[in-house]
């Protein structure tokens, strides 16, 4: 297990290295000069010149990218262009905003994505299972910024239950995090139905109701941790996701998290800043996926985690 | 031996930043330079309430961005410099009806007769938030800090670029010595942002922190700035040295002032609506409507200090080197149908460079500028040599005029539609490029375009400049590549002309000769909007620097 672990980090650092030229390459590639944004619109040719190598922009790229890596080995990840503020300052004022919206995103989706499920799969071929499965297919297909301003109108404008742009409470958390809540859910209920329709038909499943065990017990423990596996796949990879910025919810919400960072970063070209988010981003990605396959050990442990396949 | 500048004498715009519009959702280069009220400012009455103002509560405005800090000299933010003017105040001060310059934290000022030395008495009893007393040597130290190249001071910095050097004598008399006459700067050392007095005190205190717990000696006194979602300003209780173009000359009535940050502008009316936000700034004219028929609201409208929109042609490129094609073009468009359908009609046709707002615009421009003239726009062309092929497409030796117009992404989109069909009514085939700001502004500055469309807002004419002289064609905004001697000859008089009678002259000039050069298409000068909520009160319009918090109150 350990050397899995160790084997998995190394592979991880090979990614993160990927990820940093890439979007290294792909910001510098992108039309649009900090350093005009930044000075505004009537500033002089030496002001120019003299931000531009203040900044080391003048130096090739291939000497940026080198300059960048060595710093970022040191723990440094440089100071954003726009505030001047270190890149990780910035982004851990961010970052618990963000996964204060994705875990109570991500718990609310588990809740009613897994709960639908197991009622859907029990009651396949139902009025249940067809609505439930309806709800889930108009989820995939509604986009999450119309949901989130139509939930705005209703319980901010109409009824002024819960605040906007407030702050990061409890009451403003609560529409930001059932919007998400809800799409992401439908995934998982799809996911948990398949798997236990298919559990359901198995003997051991009909033994244990033959023990006279409560249906209660035989869907929830019996059934369910077999059908959990790829569910718990796809929950990892919606968490590491949302983590990455919920940017359209956030950017609804007006939710102070690493999402609508990014996306102001982008917009000023604020490279340092950019970078650090996506690596920042990459990091977690990498560290989940580690998670969820050491997981799977545990819900089944039939599976050494050291012979997992690709594609898991 | 200096003469005294008369009041009467100088009636010329302030400008508060040099800085470019585009459009929304950008973050930086967008300068909502404060929206300003248009010359008759309407709404300038508080709503009938019998009631004095009280003091007490809290009054939160929503802003699209964030400022980058409150340094003032280092941000080339116009936001920044919205926020950062409740911290401090100008030297003179402009009337908002009558745009006269009267003094402020100056009680008098002369200015020598050959226009390159000002000297100001500075006003006594004035006290930073800190406690240090106000003297010509904070400003003094103020400037020399912004003119310090190791300040790489952005805005504060060009607003001073023509003053060769700063001195206090005395407590009470500060000398700029300029390189040349300068005519906007009086204008700009109006501006209660970008020129404010800084605490040196403070600012050696804070060290790299104090952009972020900025000092002034402003009504508000920063307190928090919660990133990503907002910044508090408390009463300054000490306060009583307002501008004298407020009513109230104590202290500021609220408790406290929120400026919070909403990206979105659905969300904007959204909080606006639940009260989470008092007043909802640059709010479109789509929107505006179901507030101006609410009692709840009151609708705070001015003209945009600039061109909303403006079409650039790129005279690098010959075919924009025959006068007749720029010309055409120019009658080609039906402005008045773009401006009625991308802004709902809430502005003003542009005929000419600058708009009805600024000094030295010249009414004249609605019977020399060009009208709609489908068949006029087909004659030029052919004069110039275009012949239609078989497609109905105008081609000149076997090539097709085929152009490419760069349009900001979301903002301009629809306004480059409609040019695409009306030019493609005359024969010209036009390409959109849509791109998002930062990066058609990096296209237009290297020239690779044939047409782009622009916006811009500054207080002073002297904004042609930027955008037309031959020494701004590279480093600067002039995308157009206009290089033309008696036009520069014409903008660099403009600048040096302090006397405000022969300013305007010159800028009638400019205005008449840069209409018949044809390098731009003006399309139309928007209202700007800012909707107040309330039961906050007394919230007025300047023209030129927006809403002024010191009448206002919350009536609860």
């Amino acid at each position: 297990m350990r050397q899995f672990i160790l084997q998995r980090l190394g592979s991880g650092l090979i990614v993160l290295l990927g990820i940093s030229i890439f979007s290294f390459a792909l910001i510098h590639l992108i039309p649009g000069d900090p350093i005009r944004i930044m000075l505004g619109e009537n500033a002089t040719a030496e002001q120019v010149t003299a931000l531009r190598e203040q900044l080391g922009l003048n130096q090739p790229l291939l000497t940026q990218y080198v300059h960048y890596v060595s710093n970022v080995l040191q723990g440094d990840l440089g100071t954003s262009f726009k505030t001047g503020r270190p890149v990780l300052t910035e982004i851990m004022e961010r970052f618990p905003a963000t996964v204060k919206l994705a875990a109570s995103g991500m718990l609310l989706a588990i809740l009613i994505g897994i709960t639908m499920g197991i009622l859907a799969a029990r009651f396949k071929d139902t009025l249940l299972d067809f609505s439930a499965m309806s709800l889930a297919t108009l989820g995939v297909s509604i986009p999450s910024f119309w949901l989130g301003i139509l939930l705005i109108m209703l319980f901010t404008v109409k009824l002024g239950w819960f605040p906007i742009a407030g702050g990061t409470g409890l009451m403003d958390l609560f529409l930001p995090a059932v919007t998400l809540g809800v799409l992401a859910s439908t995934v998982i209920s799809r996911l948990t139905r398949a798997g236990m329709v298919e559990v359901l038909s198995f003997d051991y499943i009909r033994t244990a109701r033959a023990k006279g065990l409560g249906e209660g017990a035989v869907l929830f423990i019996h059934a369910f941790r077999n059908a959990m596996i790829p569910v718990v796949t796809i929950v990892g990879l919606q968490i590491a996701s949302l983590l990455g910025g919920t940017v359209i919810i956030e950017r609804v919400f007006d939710w102070p998290g690493l999402g609508s960072l990014a996306i102001s970063a982008i917009a000023s070209r604020d490279f340092p800043l950019v970078q650090g988010i996506i690596l920042f981003i990459g990091v977690i990605f990498v560290l989940i996926n580690i998670l969820v396959d050491v997981l799977y050990s545990v819900i089944d442990p039939r599976i050494e985690v050291g012979k997992m396949k690709e594609g898991t | 031996m200096g003469t005294t500048v008369s009041i009467k004498k100088v009636v010329a715009l302030v400008s508060l930043a040099a800085t470019l519009v585009a459009g929304c959702g950008n973050t930086t280069t967008t300068s909502t330079t404060a929206p300003g009220g248009s010359a008759a400012p309407s709404g300038e009455q508080p709503a009938a309430s019998s009631t004095q103002p009280k003091k007490g509560g809290t009054i939160t405005i929503g802003l699209k961005d964030e400022p980058d800090q409150l340094d003032i000299q280092k941000t080339g933010m116009a936001v920044a410099n919205q926020i950062a003017g409740n911290l401090g105040g100008g030297l003179v001060t402009q009337d908002p009806e009558t745009l006269e310059f009267k003094p402020y934290l100056a009680e008098s000022w002369t200015v020598s007769e050959d226009g390159k030395t000002w000297s100001f008495v500075i006003r006594s009893g004035v006290k930073f938030q800190d406690g240090s007393p106000l003297t010509a040597k904070s400003f003094a130290d103020t400037y020399q800090r912004a003119l310090n190249p190791e300040t790489a001071a952005k805005v504060a910095g060009s607003n001073l670029s023509e003053v060769a050097s700063v001195e206090a004598p005395d407590d009470k008399t500060l000398v700029l010595k300029l390189k040349q006459p300068f005519a906007p700067l009086l204008q700009y050392l109006s501006d209660p942002g970008w020129l404010q007095p800084l605490s040196m005190e403070a600012i050696k205190k804070a060290g790299d922190k104090y952009g972020r717990q900025p000092v002034g000696v402003g009504p508000w006194k920063f307190e928090s700035w919660e990133n990503g979602q907002s910044i508090t300003f408390v009463r300054n209780e000490d306060f009583t040295w307002a501008d004298p173009i407020a009513k109230n000359q104590g202290p500021v009535y609220p408790d406290k002032l929120i400026y919070k940050f909403i990206n979105e502008n659905q969300t904007m009316l959204a909080a606006l609506e639940s009260g989470s936000i008092d007043i909802a700034s640059k709010i479109d004219a789509k929107d505006v409507k179901k507030y101006k028929d609410n009692p709840k609201y009151e609708v705070k409208e001015m003209l945009r200090n600039g061109l909303g929109l403006f079409i650039m042609m790129n005279t690098r490129k010959p075919v924009f080197q025959q006068l007749e094609v720029r010309q055409a073009l120019n009658k080609a468009i039906n402005k008045e149908a773009i401006m009625k359908a991308v802004i709902q009609g809430e502005g003003v046709v542009a005929y000419g460079p600058l708009p009805p707002s600024l000094f030295g615009y010249d009414e004249a421009v609605k019977d020399y500028g060009y009208a709609y003239k489908v068949d006029e726009a087909k004659a030029l062309l052919e004069k110039a040599g275009y012949q239609k092929n078989g497609q109905g497409i105008y081609e000149k030796d076997g090539k097709p005029l085929t152009l490419e117009i760069l349009a900001q992404t979301g903002t301009w989109a629809q306004a480059a539609q409609l040019i695409q069909a009306m030019l493609k009514d005359i024969g010209v085939e036009v390409k959109i490029v849509t791109l998002e700001w930062g990066a058609l502004v990096d296209t237009a500055t290297k020239g690779n375009f044939d047409m782009t469309l622009m916006g811009y807002t500054l207080n002073d004419p002297d904004v042609l400049y930027l955008f037309l002289h031959s020494s701004q064609i590279a480093n600067g905004l002039n995308f157009s590549a206009v290089h033309d001697d008696k036009l520069d000859g014409l903008l660099v008089k403009g600048r040096t002309t302090v006397d405000s009678a022969a300013r305007k002259e010159v800028y009638k000039e400019i205005q008449k000769y840069v209409v018949e050069q044809a390098w731009w298409v003006p399309l139309y000068t928007e209202k700007q909007f800012n909707i107040v909520r309330k039961p906050v009160e007394g919230v007025r319009m300047h023209p030129l620097r927006g809403l002024m918090y010191q009448d206002s109150w919350v009536n609860q």
